[in-house]
């Protein structure tokens, strides 16, 4: 097992070796109580690049996705096997620290989901937990950073104190995505974070993305193929649990392999 | 059927030619009638006004309740008083015989009374407490031996029952008073010798023999501890098991034979609480009995379920989606449920403690079991002391024939009443001030 797995390794070193990979899964299935969800998804993460998530919906996207940074854990019945390296240790071992993990991880929902406090505590409460400033000063300029990342502190600087969820749609869902990388982490999950959003808001998010790219390695689910062909470097096309094909955004999108894939770019199905 | 087929086209045509919206009822010929429509408006408006008859007789019913209770109760909370012309005969003072001094103070007004049988009735129409009033008074102000002066003191219950109906209507319901003292009293009330003065003894008095002398005091204090004990056992109790069933139990057969068990328990009759506390708290433990501390204790697990429904509720309420938030960001559970979860739940959840702590405001069942149906004349200092809680001082002043002790429970339920209101509106004032849109 450990043979092969390096020979995948080695190979993928030989292929892409300019880029580093962040993140790979080996092998990993999901099970929830009896059903599986996942079957053996072995897929490479790239750094500083967008990997986009496609596919029909209840084709395993998400539980793929919060196999990254062990959100399933929460989940009831939700049984795992197989393979996460996160820059080559395994995250499923028993000594790993999920806290730790997550800060490394961050995750953008769906539906935007701003705590209700301030909008300063919104993006303050995940250094706090982790302790990442020593003083508050040193606090609010983080936040200010995160806030100007993500280009909204121009919006609000002004009322810090108000509620998050007073803001507009699309506000909330770049004040989540500075909460998100205010712990300051190495990778950037979003789950179909545009698809509560009008379509300027998400041009604003898919512009953000790509500042965003420069620095973190970021996954994004999406069931817009306009959008994972703008926003993602690479495309991994998931049906019925198992990745279909992956690759090359541009190869995914104009030259597929499978049938399937074909059908469901081309909006035969899904 | 070609019959059928014309009236249609003439419908229509009709239709078109007015011009009148099709969905507004009747608009175009009767015919065909429009049965189902008319069923189906009809029954919309029966269910309509079934409701509104119900409200209507429910309302009603509060109105008369509420308006008996104040009727029959309002006049406790003034009591009457009758000057009389006290003279502080030295010796008198010296030997403690100030029963003597109030019975002088009678004769002189009613020269006339002679015989035993009519002084005995006359010394009734002054409170019993009078005396020791007057002793008091003489201990503060030693200087008034041996002076006349006019003092205001407190007619007996009787008496001022009879003062009280005679100024209210012109009737002659009498009461338990005599014919010789209802003349006695008219004199009184005819030469400015009688008032009504706001009754301070229902609110600084324990409960006492004499109705003039009765208050809530006693019973308030004992009904603060024993809440006292009861929030401080159960809101703890109550929130730590809610979170722990709701955030962190695992779902299996364990769980929810507790969650059904305590869904159950909010549905045992109350006196059943008081039979455990009687058998656990007092037999077993030894607690002082007819405390507040027992009583507290026996409270809180009568409202404990209250309390765990309700928290469970508010915390369900919180999406998803919010602890998801949180935890992605690396929270601990700990943490989620602390720094998120329960404090977006608080709103939901001060409610549920509030209203928890009206109910067992307003319990009487389970206290009676562990003996706190007593007489309690001093109000209790600490919560080991025998006290009693005010339903259960309305429900032994209830027993009183005495028509004083009837205005008195009256009173004491408007008391009652009255914090009950408070307590709500505080819920009302919690839930909104502190209310989360999402």
């Amino acid at each position: 097992m450990s043979a092969k797995q390096t020979a995948i390794e080695s190979s993928n070193m030989e292929n892409n070796q300019p880029l580093d990979i962040r993140m790979k899964t080996r092998d990993l299935s999901v099970f929830y109580d009896d059903k599986q969800a996942l079957f053996d998804v072995n897929l490479d993460i790239y750094k500083n690049r967008v990997t986009a998530l496609i596919g029909p919906s209840g084709c395993g996207k998400s539980t793929f996705m919060r196999c990254l940074n062990r959100m399933n854990d929460y989940v009831d019945g939700c049984r795992i096997t197989g393979k996460v390296r996160l820059d080559g240790f395994n995250i499923y071992k028993d000594n790993v620290d999920t806290i730790l993990l997550r800060q490394k991880v961050g995750m953008v929902f769906q539906k935007p989901n701003p705590f209700p406090k301030s909008i300063f505590e919104n993006v303050a409460y995940g250094p706090k937990i982790h302790k990442l400033t020593s003083s508050k000063d040193e606090l609010e300029e983080l936040v200010m950073k995160s806030l100007k990342r993500v280009g909204l502190w121009d919006e609000v600087s002004d009322r810090l104190s108000s509620p998050g969820t007073s803001l507009s749609g699309g506000q909330q869902q770049r004040l989540c995505i500075a909460r998100a990388i205010a712990t300051e982490p190495e990778v950037v999950l979003m789950d179909e974070p545009c698809s509560a959003l009008d379509p300027i808001a998400t041009a604003r998010i898919e512009e953000l993305i790509a500042e965003l790219e420069q620095q973190y390695t970021i996954v994004i689910i999406t069931h817009s193929m306009q959008q994972a062909e703008r926003v993602s470097d690479y495309t991994a096309f998931f049906h019925l649990g198992k990745i279909i094909e992956s690759g090359d955004t541009s190869k995914i999108f104009n030259d597929p392999e499978h049938q399937k894939t074909k059908d469901y770019i081309g909006g035969k199905f899904g | 059927m070609i019959k059928l087929f014309e009236r249609r086209t003439r419908i229509t045509v009709q239709r078109i030619k007015k011009k009148k919206s099709p969905f507004i009822y009747k608009s175009y010929s009767k015919k065909p009638k429009h049965t189902w429509l008319k069923k189906r408006k009809a029954a919309e408006r029966r269910f309509r006004n079934a409701g509104l008859i119900s409200i209507l007789i429910a309302f009603l019913f509060l109105v008369s309740l509420v308006c008996n209770i104040v009727s029959s109760g309002y006049s406790a909370f003034t009591g009457t008083q009758i000057k009389l012309p006290i003279t502080f005969q030295t010796e008198l003072v010296e030997k403690g015989a100030y029963r003597k001094i109030v019975q002088n103070a009678l004769l002189d007004l009613f020269q006339d009374v002679e015989t035993r049988k009519e002084k005995r009735s006359l010394f009734m129409l002054i409170s019993r407490n009078a005396p020791y009033e007057l002793k008091s008074l003489i201990k503060q102000k030693p200087d008034l031996i041996g002076t006349k002066i006019d003092l205001w003191l407190p007619a007996a219950s009787a008496t001022s029952i009879f003062y009280k109906q005679r100024l209210l209507e012109e009737s002659k319901r009498i009461g338990k008073i005599n014919g010789d003292q209802a003349k006695w009293v008219t004199t009184l009330a005819q030469s400015q010798r009688t008032r009504l003065k706001f009754n301070m003894p229902f609110f600084k008095n324990g409960d006492s023999r004499e109705a003039e002398q009765a208050g809530i005091l006693a019973s308030t204090i004992g009904s603060f501890f024993t809440i006292l004990v009861c929030v401080l056992l159960a809101f703890p109790l109550g929130v730590a098991t809610a979170i722990y069933l709701e955030e962190f139990a695992p779902r299996n057969w364990v769980t929810s034979i507790i969650e059904i068990n305590i869904n159950n328990l909010a549905a045992v009759p109350s006196i059943i609480f008081g039979l455990l506390g009687l058998s656990i708290y007092l037999n077993f433990f030894g607690m002082p009995r007819s405390s507040s501390l027992v009583g507290g204790l026996v409270l809180a697990l009568l409202i404990l379920p209250v309390i765990v429904i309700s928290t469970r509720n508010a915390l369900h309420s919180v999406p998803q989606s919010i602890r998801d938030a949180a935890a992605a960001l690396g929270a601990t559970p700990t943490q989620v449920v602390f720094h998120h979860t329960l404090i977006y739940a608080l709103p939901g959840v001060m409610t549920g403690v509030i209203l928890g702590i009206a109910r067992a405001f307003g319990e009487t069942a389970p206290l009676l079991m562990i003996g706190m149906v007593a007489f309690i004349a001093d109000a209790p200092q600490t919560i080991t002391d025998p006290a009693t809680t005010l339903p259960i001082q309305v429900f032994l002043w209830t027993n009183n024939p005495e028509l004083g002790f009837v205005e008195k429970t009256a009173a004491a339920i408007m008391v009652l009443l009255g914090f009950m209101i408070l307590i709500n509106l505080c819920a009302v004032y919690v839930r909104k001030r502190f209310e989360i849109k999402w």
